[in-house]
């Protein structure tokens, strides 16, 4: 237990530690080491900060878009790919191609593809008599950038974790259903979606914890642009830290995030315990 | 102050040395390097560290090193190659600690301040004056590239890799739309007046396929680059001497507007380029002007594989006049130096700052930017023939720029907290470019909260 616990430690617990005991300092960048007890000046700071008000109301509307649409895709897909059909081991073996991307060659390579001056995206949707548009220089075509280009990251990931759970769907209730004449719909509604919300919950919380972390994409594919509208928040926490070398600062705001973070992770596992028992 | 090989072995390599002096260049090198320059022997090198930003970190290690080592066989270099976003952090980390993995640090310009202020630099003409070779030529800098590693007084730095904020332009997009070549007297009042002219059809294919102007228009720390340009030809300074914002008035609203409206002629998403996407643009020949740093010109201009214009087709000089101030008529341009420091608690200080003074030296330098094509800080290696063509207008523009840049300290902020203003900058007047604030707005958000700084 000892060098479990010890190594538990070191990785997890110190760093945490240390930073919450760095939140409360000023760093002396003479010696980049924490010299002076602030109390709670840098969290008085961080949320006087209009910037990071301003970056967390845009990680905010991410969220709420981003996360329905990739539980919704990957599920939907899911389905679709359940289904015996020719190719279906390719299809699935291909849609692990965007999870092992680097974020920054998956933000660099739509950057380029959605570029109105040379990118081939405006081309194609102009075949079609829409566009042009401005994916990366509009506010509003900016964050659905961000948005498209984190859903086709991570919904491959959705949609093995659905693939999954739909495998373990015990049959004979479906084989029992067709029986009883229940149609298509009547078993998505009302077989596998309930015996799916346990695992639809899960994977919602999952995603939901690697979403709030997310900066790379934005970082690479729009700068936190124009303006502040693609600025989450966390690359606005990264861009205080190694940019300004708010350290500090830096670390309040990301205990403060840790804090949210954990509420509202706390309701939805709340949530899901609810619906679990509801089903 | 610890080299392990600064013996009596240094003094009779200088007595040597002046005993030889009357003997050809490369008979010396060659005594020299069969002594090891004075440091190391074959058994027991030196071995070097450096921090190096990756965009040319692998040229120094494959090209400037073997060059280097001719002369001092016996000291190993290794060069880490950074990307730029990591490079400021981890200086200050590995500076800062008890054992510094690194001799040798290539510090950004604005970086310089704030490394200095850890006290962990070596200053190079007061702590390693007794090391410097008696023709190691100071006054030959030119004072804007020298400057980039000055900081309260002391010298931590020598200028290794140069870049100056230019403008490049092409000929054949000039010809089609009916306007002469500009001159390094046209104003921005100008500049804006012909560029409708340059937004045109110049592949006849009946519409608009090149525009007037790219440059940095995206949220990045190098985007007020260009207005603070603007803002030094108007004849105005981005921090006073006292460290207040400069911009906060009518000619910081000017030209920052002023760098705003060039959007009007700019190609289609430009409010989202920056370096790579304007470099792009211009090399495809999609656009008039470009204002970007001058060390892409050989890619832009001279290598094939990079560009589709020849060397014939495009113009550098330096960015508009200003036309806002009576009686200051000034280019504008703006400074960008890496420059080479060691290390305070480097246990081999004399080796690194002989290899900096090896870099940084007319030899070293002219190699350097014969060989790998960077842009050199001596007059007399900007002033001597190039080894390569494309060098002449090149240099000559590099040389003017570094004259004004110097009259109108045409650089970042000189300041321990540069990256955090810089920063601010950037944050602030990109909502500006967004139409979220007005500009005025913008510049006087970030002149209060650059005031809150106390640079």
């Amino acid at each position: 237990m000892t060098p479990a616990a010890l190594l538990l430690f070191a990785t997890l617990a110190f760093p945490v530690g240390y930073t919450v005991y760095i939140s409360f300092a000023e760093i002396n960048l003479g010696t980049f080491t924490p010299d002076e007890w602030v109390g709670w000046d840098n969290y008085l700071t961080a949320l006087e900060d209009d910037r990071f008000w301003d970056s967390l109301s845009v990680t905010g509307i991410y969220l709420v878009f981003a996360l329905p649409l990739q539980m919704f895709l990957g599920f939907a897909i899911a389905f679709l790919i359940n289904a015996s059909w020719k190719g279906r081991g390719i299809v699935r073996a291909a849609f692990i191609i965007p999870m092992v991307v680097a974020p920054v060659i998956a933000g660099g390579i739509w950057r380029m593809l959605l570029d109105p001056l040379w990118g081939i995206a405006n081309y194609v949707i102009g075949t079609v008599g829409l566009g042009p548009i401005d994916w990366l220089g509009d506010p509003y075509w900016a964050m659905t950038t961000v948005i498209l280009i984190d859903t086709w990251r991570w919904t491959p990931f959705v949609t093995l974790i659905a693939s999954a759970a739909l495998l373990t769907l015990p049959r004979d209730v479906f084989e029992a259903a067709e029986i009883d004449g229940a149609n298509w719909w009547t078993m998505l509604w009302r077989i596998t979606l309930p015996l799916l919300v346990p695992m639809i919950a899960a994977t919602f919380v999952v995603r939901w914890l690697g979403a709030v972390k997310m900066f790379d994409i934005a970082l690479a594919a729009t700068h936190g642009g124009p303006g502040r509208a693609t600025t989450v928040v966390n690359l606005f926490i990264y861009e205080e830290a190694f940019r300004s070398l708010k350290f500090a600062e830096s670390a309040a705001m990301s205990l403060i995030i840790l804090v949210v973070t954990m509420v509202l992770t706390g309701i939805f596992l709340r949530g899901t315990k609810m619906l679990e028992e509801r089903h | 102050m610890t080299d392990s090989i600064r013996k009596p072995r240094s003094v009779g390599r200088r007595a040597v040395l002046a005993s030889l002096a009357a003997m050809p260049a490369a008979v010396i090198n060659r005594a020299e390097a069969q002594q090891g320059g004075g440091f190391g022997t074959a058994e027991k090198p030196i071995q070097l560290r450096m921090i190096a930003n990756s965009a040319f970190s692998v040229p120094w290690q494959n090209v400037m090193v073997p060059e280097f080592n001719k002369k001092f066989p016996h000291i190993k270099v290794q060069i880490d190659g950074l990307p730029y976003n990591e490079q400021l952090a981890k200086i200050m980390l590995d500076i800062t600690g008890d054992k510094p993995t690194y001799d040798l640090y290539a510090i950004d310009d604005p970086w310089v301040p704030q490394v200095a202020e850890t006290k962990q630099l070596l200053e190079l003409k007061k702590d390693a004056k007794t090391w410097t070779a008696a023709d190691y030529d100071w006054d030959d800098f030119n004072p804007a590239p020298l400057a980039a590693s000055e900081w309260k007084g002391g010298q931590y730095g020598v200028p290794l890799r140069c870049n100056m904020l230019l403008r490049f332009y092409n000929k054949t997009h000039y010809q089609k739309a009916g306007l002469p070549e500009p001159d390094i007297n046209q104003t921005w009042r100008e500049f804006i007046a012909q560029a409708p002219k340059l937004v045109q059809d110049v592949k006849g294919t009946g519409g608009v396929n090149a525009w007037a102007i790219a440059t940095y228009f995206t949220r990045d720390s190098l985007t007020p680059t260009i207005w603070q340009a603007i803002l030094n030809a108007h004849g105005a300074e981005l921090i006073d001497a006292q460290g207040k914002p400069g911009f906060n008035n009518p000619t910081g609203v000017k030209a920052l507007q002023t760098h705003i409206d060039l959007l009007q002629w700019a190609p289609p998403g430009a409010k989202a380029h920056g370096f790579t996407e304007s470099l792009q643009a211009f090399r495809q020949g999609q656009v008039a002007n470009m204002f970007q740093w001058g060390s892409v010109y050989k890619g832009t201009a001279v290598d094939p594989g990079a560009t589709t214009l020849k060397p014939n087709e495009v113009g550098i000089m330096v960015m508009p006049v200003g036309s806002n101030s009576p009686g200051i008529m000034r280019s504008g341009t703006h400074r960008g130096i890496w420059n080479g420091c060691v290390s305070r608690k480097s246990p081999n200080q004399q080796a690194a700052w002989a290899m900096l003074q090896w870099l940084s030296s007319k030899e070293g330098e002219y190699f350097h930017s014969s060989v790998v094509g960077a842009f050199p800080a001596r007059k007399s290696t900007l002033s001597r023939p190039p080894a390569e063509a494309w060098q002449a207008p090149v240099f000559k523009t590099l040389q003017h720029s570094y004259e004004i840049a110097a009259a109108g300290r045409m650089w970042r902020p000189r300041s321990a907290k540069s990256d955090q203003a810089q920063t601010i900058l950037a944050d602030e007047t990109a909502r500006a470019f967004n139409g979220d604030v007005k500009v005025a707005e913008a510049l006087a958000s970030a002149a209060s909260k650059i005031e809150r700084l106390r640079l």
